[in-house]
């Protein structure tokens, strides 16, 4: 049996970039996350797979909107016409939604759940169980089924694991216990970061986000075609996010002047560019001279002219000082400042109520973590913004 | 550092340029002015002396136009502390540009070290200014507005921008938040977001709803789909209504075509296109006749003209030789066009070479080589050019070996003897200089005074535990003014309740008493009355109803009057008994409004106690009474904060006296170390001063050694001078005499070469006239031969007699002559021919058309009646009869495909109809009211597709979540900016408070002086004074009137700029150590009291460093050398 396998869909999510400014740009960027997904299930047509395996967070919430359903089902009754089943799960992003809230999903579409645990295709048992709450902290695998003797199992499961840098545990679960249940094959979900593992004949399968929504998620952009015969499984790998975020680190601080800027923008930017993706870029700039907002103005001149390429952010960093350089004052005097109790109460009060201002979403920007960076960010600007004053 | 000399080698316009920067004389300060009028270089100089600092700037250069960029080359001698005079250089590679006196790479560490790890545009702020830097400058620490440390900062870096910069910060910062800021960034962005999330609420469209519009749409869309189809059934049969009446109408057409074509005569049809076929041979026949007449006369003329042009026998000949004679040529020309002039100018030419042989024969002679062939003696322009610079170098390098002997004997001659050579003080010179900086102690005890005087006043009215409240930590601002908002309208929400409660209570006793009142009312009682009443009237009803009589109706009547009464009792009961249940409803209504009452009374007190515990405990972390409200919070905060703030400085103070006093202690041991090394001892108390002496001493011996030592360097220089001069001249030399070593010329010195020259140059130029002119000759007598020959062959040709005088030129033009008319009557002749054979060709084509047209014409006719017309009429009166029969047919055809184009039924039943006047209307009323209904229709069906999709689209909040996240995004990134320029503000105000702490006295005392010289003595002080935003920089008049800095004019702005640098300078001078000072014609806006004054000034700059002074104003020299002793002038080189 050959099977494609995606999960961390998340439609209805937008993408979570500066580049969303640029109107134009916007309408490409929103419509990414859907156009993953149509690629993907052209792929299962075009490679005639005997399965399409989503393994929860299709929707990025729990009551997404009538088209996206619409449009989910659309593809899926694609997918159906080419006589190629599809089973999923809910995960912990739709796992309250009723998928046939808008009307029947055909025989094709199986939605695994408690009351429907599993379902036979092709001699291939498929097994999974969805969320019906947003948040589980208890592992889903003593209830999967036992695995049907004689034939292949394919397990579905939204899970974190034995939990991963950056994400909360849902669902969590042993590796070692996912491996030793039984099932010939795991399609997994929720952790955005493609990976997979294999133990004796049993391979477990992490597609990831098939379109990454911001720079965090940027080794995603995948789906995986798992090929399961007498021998292990295989695995092979295929492209489907056609919006791609990247690094340009670019060190600026020999350019003396901004036509020089320009043109060590114009070379690094350029080569970002791809003949089949928009890539969106992050670009880290080492420089004593200009400061982020010159940089970004900057780099949206030069990118007019470079199609497929466009900004997500810019940072700027210092580079590092000479060990005898005794020369800027002010930058040594604001160093010592920072020392001061006066200044830290001060700096921290002042963080505090912008952070207590801002919407609960984005309040973990300014945290009092983020206050040593922020403090080196701000002798920096305050050195970039004289100098640069000082050169007009 | 100090720059001694600036080699601009291969810079923009500059090649092999220098600047000499001399050393001042002893006890001169060191100034150099250095002159040049614009567009001398001067900028040139400049950024070629920064280059050579910090090396070429990467990318297209400005001063590489005359030389390419890779070789610019800079270079000089700078005096690096520890290294002595420093000879570099730096070209334009990106890597290892910086070169030593023999062209090796070296490390830019030598120079980066010098410059105290200061970057180019560092020191280009610290170390340069020009008249636009002093005036924007001027006008920059004015909108410091008071803030001294910007000031300080000002003058230390050269950075003035700092008050724009802050400003500009702010600014962004409130841009995106502020308290009670209506139209923030951030404000927007949240309200737009509560839009958003409202605008995603309102338009959800829920399962059921969506069912219920998509039944109406596809209800509609029905009932549309059957309006249709009725519609189309009315099309139909109008369709087929038409189509009868079609077919009615051709039948009739038919009928009478067959009348008229009873009148034609028979025969088949002509086919298609025969009427035009038998117009054309009709044409072709008529035309080809006429054609054949004319070919006729034509061809009778062109037999006339071949008779008179006969050919001529001898023009072949003739042409032959003519062709010849024209393939000479001479002079790039035709040798008969030249004919006549030929032999005069062949004995010109001759007499012209005869005179140049004679020319080079008399020069020779006087080279004294008269025999030597002339081409020999011939050289190259070139190899003359080589021949005089050899014999010029050979006498220069001479002379310059003499000069270079003499200045080398001149050199010993002065140098004299060496004197004693000094001793190494480096070690005690560091720590004495170490012991300066931390000799005065006063200034940080005044500043820690201070200090502990600000604290005391700020803790004045605090209990003496205000330490230990503040290191415990104060509660948040925020939660201090939340506290006092909440009890003001707890306190006011109580009294409120409670008035409340009193009135509701009151209003339930009121409503308690009157329900009582009404529950003690008789009347209220009266059922058992009303029912024995009763029961006495029917029982006197009964008993007396057989017999009535009147005393029976008396009874009657009683009875019924008592139950009357009974009645009203009744009726009354009713009325207190609806009273009573109002004033019990009424009871109850009131105290349940009593008992809500009590409840947020008793919820408020409740409230009031928690926070009473929360303000106890914020109360003794102020450290305030028991029973200080919270109103006296803010306050107390504001007292305990200032203090906080003072503490932490006052403890700065005091780690700053404690660490300079430390430093005292160690200087003076490290001074007395080094001193006891070199010999010198004593107390610690007068020790500095015994080691100061000793140092000065030492100075002035230092500099007689090092200046007999440099006049020691100086005659090595000279000497090696003397040999480089020896070396060139034998190399001179050398070269004159393999150059001259194949010359037959008697004299071969560098004087008998030098005089040869001009006779030498003059027979190559002879030489080179005679062989052209020889060339010249030869050709004419060649040419002249040839024009002979061919002129007595075309006699012969021509048989005509030939004379030797006779002009040749006469024969040739009678041959071209003939030539020429024989050409011209075979050209006649042949196109006549050729004309001949055509007309004869087109004759014959013409008779055979017209008989094949002929032809033709019989065989279209054939089978038809008519014969007795002529063509063009027979085949007219054909062709309508032929048009008839096709009209009779396509009717049929019409007919026949209107009515297979319609229902066949439909199309039998209206045929039957037919004819009939109002069928038709009768079908468009009907197909009319089948439209009307079938719009109808689909305009409700529309309308209902138009609210599901509606509501469909409208359910699309993918552009509301798409505009959430951005401006989320757009809002992180903003706070973060935000919080960096509010962070930066904070640390630079902070960082600008402390350089005013560090610099103030030593600083304000450099600023004043160098502004009150500066300013020729109108003003008098420079002071700071104290207020409300900070402190502030005010000059002083000698009139006693103190104006503030931003108060001053623009010139006084710049001046008190001026000083500042000036002071910055000496700040940077004491440490880390004093660099070039360079500057740029800033003088020209000052008058020329203060521009000595200035210059004093940068005198003061060169007695502790190096003064560098650009200008272009004679004037400005002038007052230079009035006023800085001993200052070196230098021109801008060439």
């Amino acid at each position: 049996m050959r099977l494609l396998a995606s999960a961390d869909i998340h439609l209805g999510s937008p993408i979570r970039s500066a580049a969303m400014r640029n109107p134009e740009l916007g309408d490409r960027l929103k419509q990414a996350t859907r156009n993953a997904f149509i690629r993907t299930v052209d792929l299962a047509i075009s490679e005639s797979v005997d399965a399409l395996v989503l393994a929860g967070d299709i929707f990025d919430k729990d009551q997404p909107d009538l088209k996206t359903c619409a449009f989910l089902l659309a593809q899926l009754t694609r997918a159906a016409d080419a006589n190629i089943p599809t089973m999923l799960i809910r995960g912990n992003h739709d796992a309250l939604l009723d998928h046939g809230a808008h009307g029947d999903l055909g025989p094709m579409i199986h939605l695994l759940h408690k009351g429907s645990p599993s379902v036979e295709i092709r001699d291939v048992w498929f097994h999974g169980l969805s969320f019906d709450a947003a948040h589980v902290s208890k592992s889903f695998l003593p209830d999967y089924p036992a695995p049907v003797q004689g034939r292949k199992n394919i397990g579905l499961m939204h899970t974190s694991l034995d939990g991963s840098p950056g994400h909360d545990p849902y669902a969590p679960c042993s590796e070692k216990d996912l491996m030793a249940h039984g099932y010939d094959l795991w399609c997994l979900g929720h952790i955005h970061a493609p990976f997979e593992h294999t133990s004796d004949s049993v391979l477990a399968v992490m597609p990831g986000i098939p379109q990454p929504r911001h720079f965090g998620e940027r080794t995603g952009g995948t789906v995986a075609l798992v090929e399961l015969g007498d021998d292990a499984p295989t695995i092979e790998r295929y492209e489907v996010g056609k919006l791609a975020f990247a690094e340009c680190p670019l060190d600026l601080n020999e350019c003396s002047d901004v036509p020089e800027v320009l043109r060590e923008l114009r070379t690094g930017l350029q080569g970002l560019q791809h003949p089949e993706h928009d890539t969106a870029v992050r670009l880290r700039v080492t420089t004593g001279h200009h400061t982020t907002e010159e940089l970004t103005s900057l780099a949206d001149e030069v990118l007019e002219n470079i199609d497929r390429v466009f900004l997500d952010k810019v940072k700027v960093a210092p580079p590092e000082l000479k060990d005898n350089s005794k020369a800027d004052d002010l930058v040594r005097l604001m160093r010592e400042e920072l020392n001061e109790p006066g200044f830290q109460l001060a700096s921290k009060q002042a963080l505090e109520e912008l952070r207590t201002a801002l919407p609960r979403e984005i309040t973990d920007e300014l945290t009092e973590k983020a206050l040593d960076a922020l403090l080196e960010e701000a002798i920096n600007e305050v050195t970039l913004s004289l100098h640069a004053g000082a050169a007009e | 550092m100090r720059l001694n000399r600036l080699n601009l080698i291969r810079y923009g316009r500059f090649d092999g340029a220098e600047i000499v920067l001399p050393r001042p004389a002893e006890g001169n300060p060191d100034v150099t002015v250095i002159y040049g009028p614009n567009e001398s270089g001067k900028s040139t100089a400049f950024h070629g002396f920064l280059e050579l600092l910090f090396g070429m700037k990467a990318g297209a250069h400005p001063y590489a136009f005359k030389f390419e960029r890779n070789d610019l080359l800079v270079g000089a001698e700078l005096g690096i502390p520890g290294r002595g005079a420093t000879i570099l250089r730096r070209n334009g590679k990106r890597t290892q540009s910086l070169l030593d006196d023999q062209d090796r790479p070296v490390e830019d560490a030598i120079l980066s070290s010098a410059l105290h790890g200061l970057g180019l545009d560092d020191y280009v702020e610290r170390f340069s200014l020009n008249d636009k830097g002093l005036r924007e400058g001027g006008e920059r620490i004015a909108g410091a507005k008071g803030d001294l440390g910007q000031l300080l900062h000002a003058g230390v870096s050269g950075l003035t921008n700092m008050a724009d910069t802050l400003r500009e910060m702010t600014a962004r910062a409130e841009q995106f938040h502020k308290k009670g800021g209506r139209s923030t960034s951030l404000k927007t962005g949240k309200d737009r977001l509560a839009e958003i999330g409202r605008a995603m609420r309102v338009d959800r469209l829920t399962p059921e709803r969506e069912r219920a519009l998509r039944k109406d749409r596809d209800t509609a869309q029905k009932a549309y789909n059957d309006a249709d189809a009725a519609l189309a059934q009315a099309r139909k049969r109008q369709a087929a209504g038409k189509a009868a009446q079609v077919w009615y109408d051709r039948t009739e057409d038919m009928r009478e075509t067959d009348e008229a074509l009873s009148r034609f005569p028979d025969g088949p049809d002509l086919k298609p296109g025969t009427l035009e076929q038998i117009a054309a041979l009709v044409t072709t026949i008529s035309e080809k006749t006429s054609r054949i007449e004319e070919a006729d006369g034509r061809i009778a003329r062109h037999v006339e003209v071949i008779a008179a042009n006969e050919a001529d026998p001898v023009a072949a000949n003739l042409a032959v030789e003519l062709a010849k004679l024209d393939q000479v040529k001479i002079d790039g020309a035709s040798l008969t066009s030249r004919a006549d002039t030929a032999r005069s100018d062949l004995e010109k030419r001759t007499g012209e070479r005869d005179d140049v042989v004679r020319q080079m024969e008399k020069a020779q002679a006087t080279l004294r080589v008269p025999d030597v062939p002339a081409a020999s003696l011939a050289l190259p322009t070139e190899d003359l050019e080589s021949l005089a610079n050899a014999a010029q170098a050979c006498q220069t390098t001479e002379a310059e070996l003499k000069a270079a002997r003499d200045v080398l004997k001149t050199a010993r001659e002065q140098l004299g003897d060496a004197p004693p050579e000094p001793q190494d003080l480096s070690e005690l010179q560091v720590a004495f200089g170490a012991w300066q900086k931390v000799a005065d102690l006063s200034l940080s005890e005044q500043a820690l005074e201070a200090e502990n005087a600000r604290l005391a006043k700020a803790v004045s009215g605090l209990p003496t535990s205000w330490p230990k409240l503040i290191e415990n930590g104060l509660p948040a601002r925020e939660t201090l003014d939340d506290i006092l908002r909440e009890w003001s309208t707890l306190t006011s929400d109580i009294a409120s309740a409670s008035a409340d409660f009193e009135t509701r209570e009151a209003e339930y006793k009121a409503a308690r008493a009157k329900r009582e009142a009404d529950e003690g009312e008789p009347s209220s009682i009266d059922a058992a009355a009303t029912e024995e009443t009763r029961r006495l009237r029917d029982a006197a009803w009964q008993s007396h109803r057989s017999a009535l009589s009147d005393e029976t109706a008396n009874r009657f009547e009683d009875a019924m009057y008592a139950d009357d009464g009974a009645r009203t009792n009744f009726l009354m009961g009713t009325e207190a008994r609806q009273k009573l249940a109002n004033s019990r409803a009424l009871e109850n209504t009131t105290r349940a409004v009593r008992d809500t009452t009590k409840a947020k009374l008793e919820k408020l007190i409740e409230k009031r106690d928690t926070l009473s515990k929360r303000i106890a405990s914020n109360t003794e972390a102020l450290g305030l009474s028991p029973d200080a409200g919270p109103a006296s919070f803010t306050e107390r905060y504001s007292t305990l904060l200032t203090a906080s703030e003072i503490a932490a400085e006052v403890a700065n103070a005091e780690k700053a006296v404690a660490a300079l006093s430390k430093r005292q202690k160690e200087a003076l041991k490290d001074l007395s170390v080094a001193a006891r090394l070199v010999e010198i001892k004593g107390e610690e108390s007068d020790l500095p001063a015994r080691v100061h002496k000793a140092l000065a001493l030492q100075d002035s011996v230092r500099q007689a050694w090092e200046k007999w030592r440099r006049g020691e360097q100086g005659i090595s220089e000279y000497e090696k001078a003397v040999s480089q001069a020896e070396t060139k001249k034998n190399a001179a030399i050398t070269r004159l005499e393999t150059l001259t070593a194949a010359l037959p010329l008697p004299d071969r010195t560098a004087s008998g070469i030098k005089t040869a020259l001009s006779h030498l140059r003059t027979l190559q130029q002879l030489h080179t006239e005679y062989k052209s002119l020889a060339g010249r000759v030869e050709a004419l007598e060649r040419a002249v031969q040839t024009l002979g020959q061919s002129t007595t062959r075309l006699a012969e040709t021509l048989q005509e007699s030939l004379d030797p005088e006779d002009n040749p030129l006469l024969i040739i033009d009678r041959a071209r002559t003939r030539v020429s008319k024989a050409a011209e009557a075979d050209r006649l002749r042949g196109r006549e021919e050729e004309r001949l054979a055509e007309e004869s060709q087109s004759r014959k084509r013409a008779i055979d058309a017209r008989d094949e047209a002929q032809s033709q014409l019989d065989k279209l006719f054939e089978g038809q009646g008519g014969t007795d017309l002529l063509p063009m009429e027979r085949a007219s009166l054909l062709s309508k009869r032929d048009g008839l029969r096709a009209k009779h047919s396509d009717a049929d055809k019409h007919r026949n495909e209107t009515r297979d184009s319609v229902d066949g039924e439909l199309f039998d039943e209206e045929l039957t109809r037919l004819p009939d006047a109002t069928r038709e209307a009768e079908l468009q009323q009907e197909l009319d009211d089948a439209q009307e209904a079938r719009d109808r229709a689909r305009d409700e069906s529309f309308e209902k597709d138009r609210l599901y999709r509606e509501a469909y689209n409208a359910a699309d909040n993918s552009d509301f979540i798409t505009e959430q996240a951005t401006i989320l995004e757009e809002l992180r990134n903003g706070a973060r900016r935000a919080a960096v320029a509010q962070l930066g503000v904070l640390a630079a105000r902070g960082a600008l408070k402390r350089l005013a702490a560090e610099r103030r006295s030593t600083m304000l005392q450099d600023v004043e002086e160098a502004f009150v010289a500066m300013t020729s003595q109108d003003w008098e002080k420079v002071e700071v004074w104290s207020q409300t935003e900070g402190e502030k920089l005010v000059g002083v008049k000698t009139d006693g009137n103190a104006v503030p800095v931003e108060s001053m004019s623009t010139g006084t702005m710049g001046q008190l700029y001026f000083a500042l640098r000036l002071a910055g300078y000496r700040s940077f001078a004491r440490d880390p150590g004093p660099l070039p000072m360079i500057l740029d014609d800033i003088l020209e806006t000052f008058d020329d009291t203060r521009a000595a004054a200035a210059l004093h000034l940068c005198a003061e700059i060169g007695r502790s460093g190096q003064a560098i002074i650009f200008t272009h104003h004679v004037h400005l020299v002038e007052l230079a050398r009035k006023s800085i002793p001993g200052v070196s002038i230098v021109d801008m080189p060439n």
